[in-house]
């Protein structure tokens, strides 16, 4: 008896690894080398049941954490009820690691069936055709206005894989009764160098209050100091390179930021500008903040008249499409179909307009007129970010953020310089050299 | 005769083979997991440590050849410039758990075996920092070393009162604020070795007492020695686990300052790095495991050389 027992106990704990082993997930879009998984979804179809189209995002935050969270959520929701009954579900799939989630899939050959990137687009899956062109649906919808940026900075020899359906949009932002106090103008920042003096004198009046949060905040104003020359933008729109490392507009915008730093002193530099935000945005004491146009929804209501948005020096600001909604390749027609209408719907002007409202963020759709919109709603903050949003969207010289391109490596070494130029014993051109030499090798 | 033996020696050969297929039985399961979850990532590791895998080639690793074989650990030992650091920084913080957060661990573990008053509440206050994430220690740390609101800046400006650096901004003290956000926390380490101590025979104890031994010679000549195995376990726990430092060094500094650790980097390059290094990382990988092996053979060296010396005296 004991025996029989025993034996049927050890089959049962083998069927269960059995079975654990052969689970696949059937709404997974995989190139040819998951034929098997393709084969296993299209029998399923075939059967008569209704097909999952299943979306990450990465709004998983609780709404009294992050409200916009919920707005998006909702937004996605919406799209969901509307298909519920059709050949497609549409499965919203809130994750805190979606990034990961693609670059796993990625590395097995596959990628979710459409997702909302947070990272650069990997390279391997443009490589292994795993991601959808959706160029083709933008152009025969006339799409252009609504993707916006999208259009110019997300092409990709002649493709579009990628949607983002917020611009991420960065200017400064300063509080101008702390440059007051050490007799700056808001003007005084229009140039680099009017910023780097101005600055200083925040930093010399040792009162409490200093010029701004380095580090993370520190490579932003980089790449909006290259943006201020012509040989700089030349830089910003070329891949990363020998060249772009050993070149002298590098050195130099490098060394200029690492120096104002320096002024400016280690104790305000992080990796994370998010740790030295509530400075600005509830305490007062920073006389300018390198964010993006969303900070406008963090200033505590007594710094409303005082702080103020304003773009980078050199009339820069800094606008980009990034990474967004994201469709696999090699999914049956009706999901395609529900994918791209999804699209359509996210950059569609009621959408847009939701997302500008309520998530506050610059809406990637250009044909909506943001400050009649803020005006309508009455609410200071919307008026504030449209304001910045108007500032960033018409200076002069629109950069993007250039860490999607180099790699977000080569954007966290240079950060890590920068912050360790900002200790006053650090020898910023021994620095760059060291830079200069982690880079070459990175991009080995 | 002979067919009476020849039946028993059937029998227990059926015997045997039914003991033995129970055993396989109960062992597949195990067996097969062990295979599917350790055997095999371990293996892909160590094969495509040997291969150009990276964006180019996501689905499809190629073996460099048998000329170039070796070409990502060249990379990695010449040219990565983060590699020797990480090394040597997380083979110091292995050395640091070995020869620091164990005696330490122990000394408390020691204490805590007193039988004093309130001891039992003292026991679960000191082991609530254990449920604290190592993610939400790194935060805190943040918060503690920071030159604006932390304390440490203010307790160094003490003795150097013209001191406002960011410490994990500078060489040097960055790597120790580093090891300070996480050597301490040694409530798992401390119960294990705790719950040893405890099933020490007290019979054993009071014979010493009788002998004359004071509590201190007790705990050194009787207790460490009849919990060395279970030192030795936590050892190897403490520096595995601080040759793998990643979240402290991702909350703190991002591997500014000279305090890249091993498996930060290998997040550089399969991850971070838009190229998507997966060849490069698994030699980071590799090396990696080699690295913890050798952890392992040097704790059981180091718990070995007491009874060397014994031995070696009384030759």
């Amino acid at each position: 008896m004991k025996k029989l027992v025993a034996l049927i106990l050890a089959a049962s704990m083998a069927m269960g690894m059995v079975a654990c082993g052969g689970n696949t997930t059937p709404t997974e879009s995989g190139s040819p080398n998951t034929q098997n998984t393709s084969a296993e979804s299209k029998n399923e179809e075939t059967k008569g049941e209704q097909q999952v189209l299943e979306f990450y995002h990465g709004y998983y935050h609780a709404e009294s954490e992050w409200p916009a969270a919920k707005v998006m959520r909702d937004i996605y929701d919406e799209f969901a009820k509307q298909h519920a009954d059709g050949p497609v579900a549409f499965k919203p799939i809130p994750v805190e690691k979606r990034d990961e989630i693609v670059s796993a899939k990625v590395a097995g050959g596959s990628f979710p069936d459409i997702v909302d990137m947070g990272i650069a687009l990997p390279q391997s899956a443009i490589s292994q055709k795993l991601i959808l062109d959706l160029k083709p649906y933008i152009d025969a919808n006339n799409l252009k206005d609504a993707v916006g940026l999208n259009y110019t900075q997300n092409n990709i020899d002649g493709a579009i894989y990628t949607v983002h359906d917020q611009i991420e949009t960065r200017g400064l932002w300063v509080n101008t009764e702390v440059l007051k106090t050490a007799g700056v103008s808001v003007e005084d920042l229009s140039t680099w160098k009017g910023f780097v003096d101005s600055m200083a004198k925040v930093t010399e009046k040792k009162n409490g209050n200093y010029g701004y949060a380095s580090g993370q905040g520190s490579l932003k104003m980089l790449y909006a100091y290259l943006g201020s020359t012509e040989d700089g933008r030349k830089l910003l729109s070329s891949e990363i390179s020998a060249d772009v490392i050993n070149s002298e507009t590098f050195a130099n915008a490098f060394k200029t930021i690492a120096r104002m730093d320096q002024v400016n002193g280690s104790e305000y530099a992080t990796p994370d500008v998010g740790n030295l935000m509530a400075d600005f945005n509830q305490n007062g004491k920073v006389a300018v903040l390198s964010n993006g146009v969303w900070n406008a929804s963090g200033i505590d209501e007594k710094f409303a008249e005082a702080i103020q948005p304003i773009i980078f020096p050199e009339n820069v600001s800094m606008a980009t499409a990034g990474t967004g909604l994201t469709v696999a390749a090699n999914m049956s027609k009706e999901k395609t179909d529900l994918a791209l209408e999804f699209i359509k719907y996210m950059t569609s002007e009621e959408v847009q307009t939701k997302i500008f409202l309520g998530v506050q963020a610059n809406p990637c759709n250009t044909t909506l007129d943001l400050n009649a919109l803020a005006e309508q709603s009455g609410d200071p903050i919307v008026k504030k970010l449209a304001l910045a949003c108007s500032l960033c969207n018409k200076a002069q010289t629109v950069v993007s953020d250039v860490s999607y391109k180099w790699g977000a490596d080569v954007g966290n070494a240079i950060t890590n310089a920068l912050m360790e130029c900002a200790n006053a014993n650090t020898n910023i051109d021994a620095r760059f050299e060291q830079l200069q030499k982690e880079l070459t090798a990175l991009i080995g | 005769m002979t067919t009476v033996k020849q039946k028993n020696h059937t029998t227990v050969s059926k015997q045997e083979w039914r003991r033995r297929g129970f055993i396989i039985a109960f062992l597949a399961p195990t067996l097969l997991a062990f295979c599917i979850f350790y055997l095999y990532p371990l293996l892909t590791v160590f094969f495509t440590s040997f291969c150009k895998w990276d964006y180019t080639n996501i689905t499809n690793p190629q073996f460099w050849g048998f000329a170039d074989m070796f070409n990502n650990y060249k990379y990695i030992f010449t040219t990565y410039p983060y590699f020797w650091e990480a090394l040597l920084n997380s083979t110091f913080w292995a050395l640091l758990g070995i020869f620091f957060q164990i005696p330490l661990a122990t000394i408390i573990a020691l204490a805590f075996s007193r039988k004093i008053k309130g001891i039992k509440l003292i026991r679960n206050i000191y082991i609530i920092p254990c449920m604290i994430s190592s993610a939400a220690l790194g935060m805190i740390f943040l918060q503690l070393y920071s030159p604006l609101y932390g304390i440490i800046n203010p307790i160094i400006q003490i003795f150097n009162p013209e001191f406002s650096g960011n410490i994990l901004l500078q060489k040097g003290t960055a790597f120790w604020a580093m090891t300070g956000a996480y050597i301490f926390f040694t409530g798992t380490t401390t119960l294990m070795i705790l719950g040893n101590i405890m099933a020490v025979p007290e019979e054993i104890r009071e014979a010493a007492m009788l002998d004359g031994a004071s509590g201190l010679k007790q705990d050194f000549l009787i207790t460490i020695p009849m919990i060395k195995n279970t030192l030795k376990t936590v050892s190897i726990l403490a520096a595995t686990s601080g040759f793998l430092l990643y979240n402290e060094v991702f909350f703190l500094t991002r591997g500014a300052a000279g305090t890249y650790s091993i498996s930060y980097v290998i997040r550089e390059l399969a991850i971070n790095s838009p190229r998507s290094q997966f060849g490069r990382a698994n030699t980071v990988a590799f090396i990696q495991i080699i690295a913890g092996m050798l952890i392992i053979l040097f704790v059981n060296v180091v718990y070995e050389i007491p009874s060397l010396c014994k031995k070696l005296r009384r030759n």
